[in-house]
């Protein structure tokens, strides 16, 4: 025994590394695979495989409340879903919020970017005022919004007797609560806009500047020619993920109004809950949400381009 | 190795002293509403305890409204969760959970000595999925005082109200001081205030599982409550108001008439009350020469199916449906009892007197319509009182709206 371990072990060693790790002697590409499964197999169960089962249930009927078993209905949830108007204006309602909020909390962000990179003595106060709405959870900032609003009780109201006009109750219109709501989206989002740009501009080395206050480059040519061009990079990450979260818009719309009047202010995501939370019906839910994932591949898509055509 | 034997003895007799008592009690969780008294109702469950040894019950509560409650227990019981034993739900419920499966029936239990607006709730296909925790209706809530003041009798019809609601303000000259305040907020009080005026024409919504909406009238429905926002009767931002916030409202001394349930009274005698004394409680008013309708409430017990504990969760779903309980929790927590003879008891009428005249109103109160898909339903009317309050639709497209999507959902 000992003396054929010991040949064995005096061969392998002729050899390299013993024969039962051969297998471990992996090629760069299947080096690669072992070390990427960990997170792919992680990923693949939280994120692929939810995604897929949500296409798999859209075909189905599958309502909770029915008491019967699903079946397959192919694309009738689909159907369904054109000849609904609800979907049709929560559809509208999420479009239109997006086109507002997200230049809005652009334009405000990078507003925003360029005081808290002013020379301050002291920047902390101003980087954490920055950061407190971005803290602060969304339903909270709906919450606190809801009565700044409130037509009775809300210092919005308040400041307007103040100044002299009349108070406006804000959710009894569809448009002064979309008003509303989109205000309150802007708030609570432009926070990340300026985080993610004034990153950027601290990347913007000083010497440029100094370069073109030498050639007699006023302020503003300089933010035109050198500041926004050199951010752009920062800009379209932002814009990627605030427009993507602008489609998903869910919390701040269901504190502050609960989509009232009416339908008037829900949102996509709304009527995804309450079909699937409320109503049971999965189905059509997850046809709906379906929808929703479309949609924000297609931004994702259009956005990564046109970053890829810069390059 | 005698200490061996000794250590392994010692080891296994502290085993089984930590586990013995966790095998003989019996731990039960049960949801109880947050707004309905659960703290009246731990008082129910010590004697419960105290009488079954081995039996702890613990009580968990969460959201505030009907609809954040409903949208919890939705996702406790998708997801099969058996960490709830005992589920107390909303009268418009216990269908819809029975459809799900989520709910365990009752074999051979004697329906007859609840109301029978609670047993019809409660059966569904000829299963009784449910038990009765408490009846409710919708009441008038008045300000004696004031009436009193100016010589007005409680209104009997809502043009009565009305004109009661002018001659206060006109001799109050309170800006504060609003005539009525009911739910326009799209809650699901806002199908009860749809409903009440609707009934009231003697038209039904639902008869024997099919629609029989009534398009007229649904437009008069809805155009009694715009009316009232637009001629002043009702203040302006109506469609914000919930139910919570017409208790609130009518609590502070700023409203001469409220539309709610009875646990609002208890509200109304508390030591924060504006109003503590000063409080008459009467049937609701008719639509000119219609019926008194109100609109029937109520909580019921359910057994969730994914309990562990099937029996003895049953057996206190019996206890707390008892004629006994149903008294404790109207003389503490002024909850109506399921029972007609508890309307009549000494102890019940001492501490809430009008619960003499209410079980008139519990009797004859109408049931929202009973279906798994009540939800949709629910969602259909309120969403669109809530617009026509607003503003945003007219009363005729309103009405023509409901029909149209109810049509859909009760097929």
């Amino acid at each position: 025994m000992s003396t054929t371990s010991t040949l064995n072990a005096a061969s392998s060693a002729d050899r390299g590394p013993p024969a039962w790790t051969r297998w471990l002697d992996l090629g760069d590409r299947a080096l690669a695979v072992v070390l990427l499964a960990p997170a792919a197999i992680l990923l693949a169960l939280i994120i692929v495989y939810p995604v897929l089962r949500l296409g798999y249930t859209s075909f189905f009927s599958l309502s909770l409340t029915s008491g019967l078993p699903a079946e397959f209905v192919g694309l009738e949830n689909y159907s369904l879903m054109l000849e609904d108007p609800v979907f049709w204006e929560t559809t509208w309602n999420t479009v239109l919020i997006t086109l507002i909020t997200v230049p809005g909390a652009l334009l405000v962000g990078l507003a925003l970017a360029l005081l808290a990179n002013l020379p301050f003595g002291v920047q902390w106060p101003v980087r954490l005022s920055l950061l407190i709405p971005w803290a602060l959870p969304l339903s909270f900032a709906g919450l606190i919004f809801a009565w700044f609003f409130h037509s009775e009780y809300g210092v919005v109201n308040d400041v307007l007797n103040r100044l002299g006009f009349e108070g406006i109750i804000w959710f009894n219109s569809p448009n002064w609560a979309f008003a509303a709501i989109c205000l309150t989206i802007i708030w609570k989002t432009s926070s990340f806009m300026a985080l993610i740009i004034l990153a950027g501009l601290q990347t913007i080395p000083r010497s440029l500047y100094e370069a073109a206050d030498v050639d007699g480059a006023g302020r503003v040519r300089q933010f035109f020619e050198i500041t926004l061009p050199l951010l752009k990079p920062s800009i379209v990450v932002a814009l990627i993920f605030r427009t993507i979260t602008a489609l998903q818009t869910f919390d701040i719309p269901y504190m502050m109004t609960g989509g009232g009047p009416g339908t008037s202010t829900a949102t996509l995501a709304m009527y995804i809950h309450q079909n699937t939370v409320s109503f049971l019906d999965l189905g059509y839910g997850s046809a709906l949400a379906v929808v929703m994932f479309a949609l924000s591949m297609c931004v994702t898509a259009v956005y990564l381009r046109a970053i890829r055509t810069k390059e | 190795m005698n200490t061996r034997i000794l250590a392994g003895a010692l080891a296994t007799a502290a085993m089984l002293a930590f586990a013995a008592p966790a095998f003989a009690d019996t731990d039960l969780k049960i949801f109880v509403s947050s707004q309905h008294q659960p703290d009246v109702w731990r008082k129910v469950l010590d004697k419960y305890e105290a009488e079954n040894p081995g039996v702890k019950v613990a009580i968990e509560t969460g959201g505030n409204t009907s609809e954040a409650q409903a949208q919890y227990l939705n996702t406790v019981m998708s997801a099969k969760d058996t960490n709830l034993d005992v589920l107390m739900l909303d009268v418009i419920r216990p269908a819809q959970y029975a459809a799900a499966g989520w709910t365990s029936a009752f074999e051979g239990k004697d329906m007859s000595v609840y109301l029978p607006a609670y047993v019809e709730a409660n059966t569904v296909d000829g299963k009784v999925v449910a038990l009765p925790a408490f009846a409710d209706a919708m009441f008038l809530y008045y300000r004696k005082d004031l009436l009193d003041k100016y010589g007005i009798t409680p209104p009997k019809t809502w043009d009565e109200l009305a004109a009661a609601a002018k001659k206060v303000a006109e001799g109050e000259k309170n800006p504060d001081l609003q005539g009525l305040s009911f739910q326009g907020k799209a809650i699901e009080g806002a199908v009860c205030t749809f409903l009440l005026p609707y009934w009231s024409q003697g038209k039904n919504l639902v008869e024997n599982g099919k629609l029989t909406f009534d398009h007229d009238a649904a437009v008069t429905a809805l155009s009694l409550w715009k009316g009232f926002v637009d001629d002043g009767t009702a203040k302006k931002n109506i469609a914000e108001v919930a139910t919570d916030d017409t208790r609130k409202e009518f609590q502070a001394g700023s409203a001469l008439f409220a539309v709610n349930w009875s646990y609002a009274w208890t509200h109304f005698q508390g030591a924060e009350s504006a109003v503590k004394g000063n409080v008459g409680v009467t049937r609701l008013p008719a639509l000119g020469s219609g019926e008194q309708a109100s609109c029937l409430g109520g909580w019921e017990w359910g057994v969730s199916a994914y309990s562990t504990h099937q029996d003895e969760a049953k057996k206190l779903v019996e206890y707390l449906s008892s004629e006994d309980v149903s008294v404790f929790m109207a003389a503490n927590g002024s909850l109506l009892p399921t029972y007609a003879d508890a309307y009549k008891n000494d102890e019940v009428l001492k501490a809430v007197p009008w619960f003499a005249d209410a079980l008139q109103v519990v009797e004859t109160a109408k049931a929202r319509p009973v279906t798994p898909r009540y939800n949709e339903v629910s969602e259909v009317i309120r969403t669109t009182v809530n617009a026509v309050l607003a503003g945003v639709t007219t009363p005729e497209d309103g009405a023509s709206q409901i029909e149209a999507r109810l049509k859909r959902i009760l097929r």
